[in-house]
């Protein structure tokens, strides 16, 4: 709170009303020739929006950002890949199967004697969906809620995500779109938004790029191309 | 943070002469400044400026609404869950904080990098109240473990060598010694995870308030970002008032020209939106969200021919194209932004007063204009700085004098032609190896010239006078 100097009489007013105020003094606005821009350029101009021209542009990009690809033409194949990453794994931290679009895993995972927990920081392998996949730059988007903890993207060094080559839209642009016409409130309820392109890294020490400073230092995406 | 920027000129000399610096900065910025170029023209030159115009006109149109956004902004915050205070200054940025870690009971923080909490001070008032406060991206661990402060907005110890870093680990946090980043890496990435575990408080910054929404932005490469707004029960949020942009549409663009400007990546590893504290049925998550708006001066700079300087996204890339920057490093700047845009926001943000020298620490050559994303005229900025700084007496009393004296021999015809006279016959004369005074920087590394013959005006009339003859 700010005080006005007064004769002894404090007024009290608070600093939004001191900012907003502050701001407001200024009559004219400080770049009359700005106009808000209504055609928003999509960032990473796209040649070919075609669903196979999508698809081999999230290939390409996404290896280009370190990202490990598994393309499985079925949703067994898909399973089998998982299950390779896994290994000899006991626990895995994961999303609840019902938001991976690959039927049979829960029973598969199962059978393999896998375990599934929420979050734990000492398991190695996280599994998860994504709510979509761009195509211009490889990324995943992950949307935070009831059975899909944050954790199984973030805290074990190898990410495993799913990704149906149905959800790969153009971009980060055209994903928005979508969003703001199916209504933003619904994505509003969605306390997490993350755009995921490649593993975590750094190059803080003399400009050296090395992969899981924090987060996962491997993201392997198994695309699935046909049916689940 | 103290502010030290009129020390710029021998924090400079100093930093000239340190040879690990030197080595760390040319390479950093040089290699910042190439990969920005081939990220940004990725989609060919002229795509390349159409998106830096676009960025620079959504920046302009939200700062001309600013006070509306920040309404509507913290409305939407407010509806998703986030509680929102305002701090005019640091000082109340700070006691907000300090306020929240008591009402949860905090006792140890987490912090993922924040430029605005640099201007605050806020690791030292954490700490002089009793908190843990750990920064865990990689370069600002180890500035804190150093004691340093961050020379880069992006790349915090882009002045350090490795094996400068590698001296730092194995001192302040026993690491095995070793040469190799990668295990570097890894050894901070267990100790920071023990922290992050155990943290009741995660402390961001914010890139981004997307008004339409009430959501913060965030980018991160390592997941720092992430673990600090995820892990621990209460995540606080300070963001300087002018990073509002109206829609998703604008934030979707401008978050992908920030990473293409700062490192040329085309997205950086982790793009987040947070729209509030976890939801029922959510398993992670922070309980309680605050986004602190913080003004520190920034309200001030609106109402002045300054206001440009707030449209900046603190990319860096002025920094890296900068060929001051790239030999004075960050630190000479002696406050929290350095490079061209320091060199205008500290004056602005801590007082003319307490930055003199740093208008003049550009050769206005004007790359840091032409690699800006949102297209900020810098040197002109600068200029007009240097302007105030005439208007406000700082000059100094020989300058001064010296100036006046040069313009009254200058607007009279016949005191030019005599002055010109005096000095060319005095020179000749003396021939004197160097100038006097503070003229001396210029002949210090060149030959004094000689004065020619005849002066341009003499060789003017006489061939005016031939011509005349001829004809």
């Amino acid at each position: 709170m700010r005080t006005s100097p007064g004769e002894g009489v404090r007024i009290a007013m608070s600093s939004r009303e001191a900012i907003l105020g502050k701001l407001r003094e200024r009559g004219e606005v400080p770049f009359p020739a700005a106009v808000p821009v209504e055609a928003h350029r999509h960032v990473v101009p796209l040649a070919d929006t075609s669903g196979a021209g999508l698809y081999g542009r999230f290939l390409q990009e996404a290896s280009q950002a370190a990202c490990i690809i598994h393309e499985a033409a079925s949703g067994e194949a898909a399973i089998d890949a998982i299950l390779q990453i896994v290994g000899e794994d006991t626990t895995i931290s994961a999303w609840n199967p019902e938001y991976i679009p690959l039927p049979g895993l829960a029973e598969s995972l199962a059978q393999a004697n896998i375990r599934l927990v929420g979050e734990d920081a000492s398991v190695r392998v996280g599994l998860t969906g994504v709510h979509a996949a761009l195509a211009a730059t490889g990324s995943v988007v992950l949307l935070s809620g009831n059975g899909r903890p944050r954790a199984a993207s973030l805290l074990p060094p190898i990410h495993i995500a799913v990704v149906s080559a149905t959800q790969i839209v153009p971009d980060l642009e055209s994903w928005w779109t979508a969003q703001k016409e199916a209504g933003l409130d619904q994505l509003r309820q969605h306390s997490n938004v993350v755009v995921i392109t490649g593993p975590s890294r750094t190059a803080d020490i003399a400009m050296q790029l090395v992969m899981g400073m924090h987060g996962p230092r491997e993201l392997h995406l198994v695309l699935l191309t046909g049916p689940a | 943070m103290k502010v030290q920027s009129n020390n710029f000129i021998p924090a400079a000399q100093i930093a000239i002469h340190d040879v690990d610096l030197q080595t760390a900065v040319s390479f950093g910025t040089n290699s910042g400044f190439t990969k920005r170029q081939a990220a940004m023209f990725a989609g060919g030159e002229a795509h390349g400026q159409a998106l830096r115009q676009q960025a620079a006109a959504i920046k302009r149109h939200a700062l001309n609404h600013l006070a509306d956004l920040l309404e509507q902004a913290e409305a939407n915050m407010q509806a998703n869950g986030i509680q929102v205070l305002w701090a005019i200054d640091g000082e109340e940025a700070n006691q907000h904080v300090l306020e929240i870690a008591r009402r949860h009971d905090v006792k140890s923080v987490v912090k993922s990098k924040s430029m605005v909490t640099e201007e605050t001070g806020l690791n030292h008032a954490l700490e002089a109240a009793d908190i843990a406060v750990l920064e865990t991206d990689l370069g600002e661990y180890i500035v804190q473990i150093g004691g340093e402060t961050p020379s880069h907005i992006v790349a915090p110890i882009v002045h350090k060598t490795k094996e400068s870093i590698r001296d730092l680990l194995v001192a302040k946090a026993n690491m095995p010694p070793t040469d190799d980043p990668g295990e570097m890496t890894q050894f901070a990435r267990q100790l920071l995870r023990e922290r992050f575990l155990a943290a009741d408080m995660g402390v961001s910054g914010g890139n981004f308030i997307v008004a339409e929404t009430g959501s913060i932005g965030l980018v991160s490469n390592e997941g720092n970002a992430r673990l600090t707004t995820s892990l621990p029960r209460v995540h606080v949020a300070l963001v300087g008032i002018e990073k509002i942009v109206p829609t998703v549409a604008d934030y979707a663009l401008l978050t992908q020209v920030l990473p293409r400007s700062a490192t040329g990546q085309a997205m950086t590893v982790y793009t987040s939106l947070i729209n509030g504290p976890r939801q029922p049925g959510e398993t992670d998550g922070p309980e309680h969200v605050y986004v602190i708006l913080v003004d520190n001066g920034r309200s001030h700079i609106y109402t002045t021919a300054y206001a440009e300087a707030l449209a900046c996204i603190r990319c860096g890339a002025c920094l890296n194209g900068c060929p001051v920057y790239q030999v004075t490093g960050g630190h000479a700047y002696g406050w929290v932004y350095p490079g061209p845009i320091g060199a205008v926001i500290t004056p602005l943000l801590t007082g003319l007063e307490n930055a003199s020298p740093l208008p003049y620490a550009s050769s206005l050559c004007g790359m840091c204009k032409e690699v800006c994303p949102v297209d900020i005229d810098i040197p002109r900025m600068l200029l007009d700085l240097r302007h105030d700084l005439v208007e406000m007496g700082q000059g100094g009393a020989v300058w001064n004098v010296g100036m006046r004296a040069w313009a009254w021999g200058n607007s009279a015809p016949g005191r030019f032609v005599f002055g010109g006279k005096v000095a060319a016959r005095a020179a000749n004369w003396l021939k004197p190896k160097s100038l006097p005074g503070p003229l001396g920087g210029w002949t210090k590394y060149r030959n004094t010239p000689k004065f020619a013959p005849k002066s341009f005006r003499q060789l003017w009339q006489e061939r005016e006078q031939e011509r005349k003859g001829v004809r």
